[in-house]
């Protein structure tokens, strides 16, 4: 028997070597992802982002504030006009992603106390731009307006103690567990990439096996088996799961002791992780294909309508807590999800695992319940023709 | 040839019934570009995460401290699911995912603030989702604000008329407006661009399929060995055509009837969205002919296709600020007509801009189109020039 697992095996390496599309889209796909991903948010959090600035009174009193307004982290004023509409006309042009506006007759009412209205626009069709930009601005309205009120009290006597706490007097300390410069680059990266990963593994997990139907060989490969599904089936996916397993513990590796994304549970424990997940995809592509036998259009079709779901549903961006409840049921079904609260869990929390066991478990689940079907493969490696 | 529409309106035809009799490429074709669409609004159609579940630690037991926590849970934002007497008892819900925040009252809090100092207070937001944070953060900032301006003028000075007071209050008064999407929602930012990404791949992968089965039937060439496929330019304007006209179907059901069903904004106007649609179909159409090319099975497209989705919403910029990608990235993400076209259609439809504010990504569509259409008629050139070699030698 372990002959017959041998012999599946060394086939389906010599199909791999034939076909250069294997090795780009199990090999080079990945680690491209990798390098991409990496670098594209290499600033970690996005800084310095274009908006324009309209000074209707342009004085010396609205370009002092618009110079505070420049210190700001996120904020690069690229374009300085008159016209609202000038500046509106840009950010349709998509040149800005906010517009700071200091009316007409601003200055004169700081300057006799009558409350200037300054306004503040973000374009929230570029939502993160406009999220960071937003925060930003709240944070030097807050500011502009206290420090007004400082001036004042300095010049009545208070001490700076005594200042702050009148004017500003809870103040709000956050801490983001875990990730507490908010970078982007280290969840997001932790999500896409090894969802790109599973999501290749998945296709090819249904291609690899339909192309035993398509080359009208299911037999031949049965036959080697001896006559035994399982022996067949884990011959044939045995070499990419070594594959991918390299791959995604060269990801850990690069992450975790390259690029030192924070991994509190150490970088060998989310190398196990990595196995697990693998097998999960694999598991999904063989459920898939269980569910169309011998159909690897059908099967291959469903990974990729489902497999690009499971980004949106793995809820890194927008949360599965938030979305209707079909979808949170949904979310279930797919190994990126339960990955990702591991991920969150082990590296970034680096809580106990016992507290994400669920997850776990289902991703044994996915991994086992392929062997509950088996007998839907024996049936097409019997009966069943490929169809275009 | 003595009639030059003929050619094309037989190529047309003829790969117009191929496709209606394959089931394979129907699902791609029909299918994905009208049911996508509609579940990916479903997934988001809430827009945002509101009464998220938050839990306090009250260290301090005050009126006052009281008073914050019952204006926390007043906010859309979260609502306070539980009390916890201390930090390990809601470190333990937060580790049980009870609850996605700690806000914590320090013992003191009341007394710092009658002394005249500065109270902090803590709080821990799970990363689960970036969006925990922000709504967290927004919740608990907008309480401290707005319990900071009544401190100040209740409590240190003395102010004679409402309106001294009310000076006080906002020295300066700030107008936050959120544009073209009032709601700061999940949909709104998201719908748009999935909704052309779609059209882009499920073109990919409709014309990879179709031609991979060509190849797969005619021994390894794209074009059947009839006299009617002789003819460069009707080959490619034919069989561009049933999928330029299909996919108009499509982008504007898209526009127009998701974009209805589910609120999202749409400020476009018909010519505009028009004069948009063509491009970005040509760009697609040509540029899904000729990848396809290099595509020898029908089923080898979805390897090839399908996970590019992810990565190409990235380099589009809309969800990680395009000014803050990388040149290199910039310079891979021009060569595809989605980067152009999600960032074109956003603004037409979501902002109102004319053609002429898109000029550049237009323009830009226009060039991908032309070249793609170029090189495809390279790609058919050749595969006559087989086919004609190989009925000679056959």
């Amino acid at each position: 028997m372990l002959k017959a697992l041998w012999h599946i095996i060394r086939r389906e390496l010599r199909t791999f070597s034939k076909r250069p599309i294997f090795l780009v889209i199990m090999i080079v796909a990945p680690l491209g992802f990798l390098w991409m991903f990496t670098s594209l948010m290499q600033s970690g959090l996005p800084t310095k982002l274009p908006a324009a600035l309209v000074d209707e009174d342009d004085t010396h009193v609205t370009r002092q504030l618009t110079r505070i307004l420049g210190t700001m982290e996120e904020t690069r004023f690229v374009m300085q006009t008159p016209s609202f509409t000038e500046a509106r006309q840009a950010m349709q042009r998509g040149e800005v992603y906010a517009i700071f506006r200091i009316p007409k007759g601003t200055t004169e009412a700081v300057l006799t106390q009558r409350q200037p209205v300054i306004s503040f626009y973000t374009n929230d069709t570029y939502y993160i731009a406009a999220s960071l930009l937003m925060k930003d601005m709240r944070k030097m309205s807050e500011m502009a307006g206290l420090a007004m009120t400082r001036e004042t009290m300095r010049a009545r006597g208070f001490t700076d103690d005594a200042i702050m706490g009148t004017i500003q007097p809870i103040v709000v300390e956050s801490h983001p567990i875990g990730n507490p410069h908010l970078n982007y680059s280290v969840v997001l990266s932790n999500l896409i990439v090894p969802g790109l990963l599973m999501l290749v593994i998945m296709l090819t997990t249904s291609y690899a096996l339909g192309m035993e139907w398509k080359r009208g060989r299911q037999l031949k490969l049965y036959n080697m088996a001896g006559r035994r599904t399982w022996v067949a089936v884990i011959g044939k996916l045995l070499p990419q799961t070594m594959l991918y397993t390299i791959i995604f513990w060269l990801i850990d590796l690069v992450f975790y002791s390259y690029l030192q994304f924070p991994c509190a549970c150490g970088v060998s424990r989310m190398m196990l992780w990595g196995l697990l997940a693998v097998l999960a995809s694999q598991g999904f592509g063989l459920l898939m294909f269980e569910a169309f036998p011998g159909q690897m259009r059908m099967a291959m079709s469903a990974c990729s309508l489902l497999g690009v779901m499971q980004f949106s549903l793995a809820g890194f961006s927008f949360p599965v807590s938030a979305m209707d409840e079909p979808f949170q049921w949904l979310s279930n079904i797919f190994p990126l999800h339960h990955y990702f609260l591991i991920y969150v869990n082990q590296a970034l929390n680096g809580y106990d695992i016992s507290y994400v066991w669920p997850h776990v478990i289902a991703l044994v689940v996915l991994i086992l319940l392929p062997a509950v079907f088996t007998f839907r493969l024996t049936n097409a490696f019997l009966n069943i023709e490929y169809e275009p | 040839m003595k009639k030059p529409t003929f050619p094309i309106l037989h190529v047309w035809l003829d790969e117009l019934s191929e496709i209606v009799k394959d089931e394979g490429i129907l699902i791609f074709i029909i299918l994905l570009p009208i049911a996508y669409p509609l579940l990916y609004a479903m997934i988001y159609n809430t827009e945002t995460q509101r009464e998220l579940p938050i839990c306090v630690v009250d260290d301090n037991m005050s009126a006052r401290s009281r008073d914050f926590i019952r204006r926390v849970d007043a906010t859309s934002e979260v609502q306070v699911a539980a009390h916890c007497t201390s930090m390990a008892e809601a470190q333990e819900l937060m580790r049980r995912r009870h609850v996605y925040g700690i806000l914590r009252i320090p013992a003191e809090f009341d007394q710092r603030l009658w002394r005249g100092q500065q109270a902090v207070v803590g709080l821990y937001s799970d990363l689960t989702s970036m969006l925990y944070y922000k709504v967290e953060y927004l919740a608990v900032i907008n309480v401290a604000q707005e319990l900071n301006r009544n401190i100040k003028v209740r409590e240190h000075q003395t102010n004679t008329t409402r309106r001294e007071e009310q000076l006080a209050r906002w020295p300066i008064r700030f107008d936050e407006v959120k544009l073209y999407n009032s709601a700061g929602g999940f949909a709104a930012f998201l719908i748009p661009p999935v909704l052309m990404l779609i059209l882009q791949q499920a073109m990919c992968l409709g014309v990879g399929m179709s031609m991979g089965r060509s190849r797969e039937r005619f021994r390894g060439l794209v074009i059947p060995p009839t006299r009617h496929y002789k003819n460069t330019l009707a080959i490619v304007l034919g069989k561009g055509l049933v999928y330029f006209l299909l996919f108009m179907l499509m982008a504007f059901y898209m526009a127009v009837c998701v974009t209805r069903w589910f609120g999202l904004p749409q400020l476009a106007h018909f010519w505009d969205l028009l004069g948009f649609f063509v491009p970005y179909l040509l760009a697609c159409v040509y540029m899904a002919i000729f990848w396809s090319s290099f595509i020898y099975r029908r089923e080898d497209c979805i390897l090839l296709f399908v996970f590019m989705s992810v990565p190409l919403l990235f380099l589009s910029g809309v969800s990680w600020p395009g000014a803050s990608i990388p040149p290199l990235w910039r310079a891979v993400g021009a060569v595809f007509p989605s980067t152009w076209g999600i960032n074109a259609y956003v603004r037409i439809s979501g902002m109102g801009a004319s053609l002429g504010d898109c000029r550049q990504e237009l323009m830009a569509l226009w060039v991908l189109a032309g070249v793609y259409f170029l090189l495809s008629c390279f790609v058919y050139m050749f595969e006559i020039r087989k086919a004609v070699g190989r009925t000679i030698l056959g």
